[in-house]
């Protein structure tokens, strides 16, 4: 496992940058001395990540970074022997000897590369392609000399990058008054003929939105309504027929020691769920989490922090219970003391 | 409990089918046994254990109710009286840790087969229990059985590389990471990957959706909730926090702290090691801080919530009948009510009648004092305890706002399982009350 002697991709960086100033000095990577080895025998010796073959003929990463690496430290006759072809290898070894030199000088020049434009410039003697920023200025100049591995593919000259286009600069507005322009003169500019349209139509939607919410029909249940005289409310119950339609038990309960009547909101207080009235267990308990009130409404098992709240209730003129939804009354503000929230049974 | 005839011979061909994939899949595996010649012994077992799996099926088959192999009565009924919330969470804790104790025994292939395989018969058995198969083939519910052999599978996964890795540390080799480091290219080899496997799984969904339709149910109502009423599967884990905190807390502040903690990770992340690939050995305060977050505090809660809550939030043995009128004693103080009535025996201080809002707030100063002062040493007190002892070292490595955010986040995310245990020995229900501006703790 460990003689298998791959490199990682940050190693072959390292050793690439490194290889530029000292390749001996490049200790902790374990490529640098095989590095070195090679470097001083002139007859390519087999590297080990460059002599597996990449499959199907296309370099793979390992190969372009090893061959981008191999033709700047020393000369570039290996970098053949990562190719497929080894028909390539003589034609190649040959003028790689002979510039030995200048590659030995362009190396050095070469001081810190990233990994895009190592990758990109082995890339473009592979192909042509995209080539990074920071390989662009050497492209341009040819009279600067050969980088490293342009020196290792001979063979192949690397084809010259297209010029980038020019950014189209907008032609001169032509002043001419035409009708068409009216209203670009009048509000200023056509931006903000544009953007005057888009506010008088986003604020007209606005306004027809807004209409919705005032409905020609609204199919509310009242919040007063009658539930009956007092004596269909007997002591002891629990009446869960309005939750359906008004969200109200009535109950006639004992609280503080004083038979009462009262309506209670079918809200729980802790995330709002409706709670079920259990005649069995004599309690409301909620679904959700489990909170539990007694009957009358106070809050005893469960995470609900602070009892069921009260909605008013009265006497109507004509001797009926009347709930109004429109005031509650919480226990832990002392708001059950007000007469309104019950009627004494 | 109430299994009768008419359900086992409605789950009996269901389970033939089951135990048969059992069979198909422990063949197959002693066949791959076999063949590489290094586990013949134990390819001679699960050989022998797919056959039973071919008698298990063949008696569910068999078109006999009686006949359809099933956990026995009285294992049911003993593990129904002992499961509750407490032994719940803490038989989870006690597995996990016991999982990561012994973490290089369970990461054995061998091991861990046989535990996959005796999970599987256990749910196949509990499946002829009629409660148990209501439940757990919930269209809803299904999933959440497959997550949970999903996730034990790459937790799994993962801690084998990780053992390996600690023991290559250990002898001073390279990691396998390291080792095995060939790349491939995004394109074509992961994306080629990736359009696979939609494919499949869109297929998957397909067949899924055909032959385990969504459940609908009637039309919602604002005064009617569903009875349990639970929350889409990975918001159980958030519904359980809700029993035991006010909303704004479990449901607002938790949460957010949740997302704010993992995004400040990596910047009170100060161990270099464990980069790029698995270990434990060398990350071991990260790793269990980690794994208590996520399956303790979220997975185990989702676990419960799916399988365990029922109507009106109660919990419910695996093989108890849900009723929702089961009578359970959940009653709960808060913590002035339990200093000032049962330890002091004097009323709760109350401000008089028609005090001004001053005088108010006051009094309920005065009454939440207990709980005020437990929580405010609990959170300004122990980091700096904790700083001169237990985590003295983290404290010289992280610097003074690093640990104060560190470990502000750990005593928030311990206030969950603290406040479980309170709850359930000594009916705590908040140790700040205050109801009056909706601020409870």
């Amino acid at each position: 496992m460990t003689d298998k002697k791959k490199m990682s991709v940050a190693e072959i960086l390292a050793a690439a940058r490194a290889g530029s100033k000292a390749s001996a000095a490049d200790e902790q990577a374990p490529v640098a001395p095989a590095e070195a080895a090679a470097a001083e025998d002139t007859p390519p010796a087999p590297k080990p990540a460059a002599a597996k073959p990449a499959a199907g003929g296309r370099p793979s990463v390992q190969d372009i970074l090893a061959m981008a690496r191999s033709g700047q430290a020393k000369p570039a006759a290996e970098a053949p022997a990562a190719k497929p072809k080894p028909a390539a290898k003589p034609a190649a070894a040959k003028p790689a000897a002979a510039k030995a030199a200048p590659v030995g000088q362009g190396a050095k020049k070469n001081v810190q590369r990233d990994t895009a434009s190592i990758l990109a410039a082995a890339r473009a003697g592979a192909k042509p392609g995209p080539v990074s920023k920071a390989e662009a200025p050497a492209a341009a100049r040819p009279a600067k000399p050969p980088a490293a591995k342009a020196a290792a593919k001979p063979a192949r000259p690397v084809p010259p990058r297209p010029m980038r286009p020019q950014a189209t600069v907008p032609a001169k507005k032509a002043v001419t008054e035409e009708r068409r322009t009216f209203l670009s003169y009048a509000l200023g500019s056509f931006m903000a003929v544009g953007f005057t349209a888009l506010s008088v139509t986003g604020g007209l939607f606005s306004l027809g939105l807004a209409r919705f919410l005032f409905p020609n029909v609204l199919a509310e249940p009242p919040s007063r309504f009658k539930v009956g005289s007092k004596e269909g409310f007997p002591s002891g119950k629990v009446e869960t027929k309005f939750v359906a339609q008004y969200g109200v038990w009535v109950v006639n309960g004992e609280f503080e020691g004083v038979q009462q009547i009262y309506a209670l909101k079918t809200v729980c207080t802790h995330l709002g769920c409706t709670p079920n009235w259990l005649e069995a267990e004599q309690k409301f308990k909620c679904p959700c989490h489990g909170s539990g009130f007694y009957k009358d409404g106070i809050n005893f098992e469960g995470p609900a922090p602070r009892p069921l709240e009260r909605y008013a209730i009265r006497i109507a003129d004509d001797g009926q219970l009347e709930v109004d939804k429109s005031k509650a009354f919480q226990e832990e503000l002392g708001q059950w003391n007000d007469p309104e929230s019950y009627v004494t049974a | 409990m109430h299994s009768n005839g008419f359900f086992l011979s409605d789950v009996a061909g269901f389970l033939g089918g089951y135990y048969t994939v059992l069979a198909v899949m422990n063949g197959v595996a002693a066949l791959l046994m076999w063949r590489r010649q290094s586990r013949t012994v134990w390819a001679a077992v699960w050989a022998a254990y797919a056959g039973a799996m071919m008698i298990l099926a063949s008696l569910a088959l068999s078109g006999s109710a009686s006949m359809v192999p099933v956990l026995p009565l009285a294992i049911r009924n003993l593990v129904n009286d002992l499961s509750g919330p407490v032994l719940y969470t803490l038989g989870t804790t006690a597995f996990l840790v016991l999982l990561f104790v012994f973490r290089k025994f369970f990461v054995q292939p061998m091991v861990a087969w046989s535990i996959f395989n005796i999970s599987l018969l256990l749910l196949g058995l509990s499946m002829a229990d009629e409660n148990f198969a209501a439940i757990v083939m919930k269209p809803d519910n299904v999933p959440i059985v497959g997550l949970v052999f999903l996730l034990a599978f790459f937790t799994w996964v993962a801690t084998k590389q990780a053992v390996v890795n600690d023991e290559r540390i250990r002898q001073g080799l390279p990691v396998m990471e390291k080792v095995n480091d060939e790349k491939v290219l995004v394109w074509p080899d992961l994306v080629y990957t990736e359009l696979i496997c939609m494919v499949g799984v869109a297929a998957l969904l397909l067949v899924w959706a055909i032959f385990l339709p969504a459940p609908l149910e009637e039309p919602a109502s604002s005064v009617k909730t569903p009875n349990p009423s639970k929350a889409p599967w990975y918001f159980l884990g958030l519904q359980e926090m809700l029993v035991y905190f006010d909303p704004w807390y479990a449901g607002v502040v938790l949460p957010s702290l949740v997302v704010f903690g993992l995004m400040a990770m990596p910047y009170l992340d100060f161990n270099k090691k464990g980069n790029g690939y698995y270990s434990i050995e060398e990350r071991k305060f990260s790793y269990l801080v980690w794994q208590f977050g996520f399956f303790e505090l979220w997975i185990t809660l989702i676990i419960l919530g799916t399988f365990l809550r029922g109507p009106n939030w109660n919990f419910f043995g695996p093989f108890e009948f849900w009723t929702p009128y089961k009578v359970e004693v959940l009653n709960n103080v808060d913590l002035p009510q339990m200093f000032w009535v049962q330890w002091l025996n004097q009323p709760l201080p109350r401000a008089p009648q028609g005090a001004g809002l001053l005088t108010q707030i006051g009094f309920i100063l005065l009454r939440e004092a207990p709980g005020l002062l437990v929580m405010g040493a609990y959170l300004v007190l122990l980091p700096p305890l904790m700083a001169i002892t237990i985590f003295r070292g983290f404290f010289a490595k992280m610097g003074f706002i690093r640990y104060m955010i560190m470990s502000n986040l750990m005593l928030l995310m311990l206030t969950l399982p603290l406040k479980m245990v309170l709850r359930w020995t000594l009916n705590l229900k908040y140790i700040i009350s205050i109801p009056e501006f909706s601020l409870n703790f």
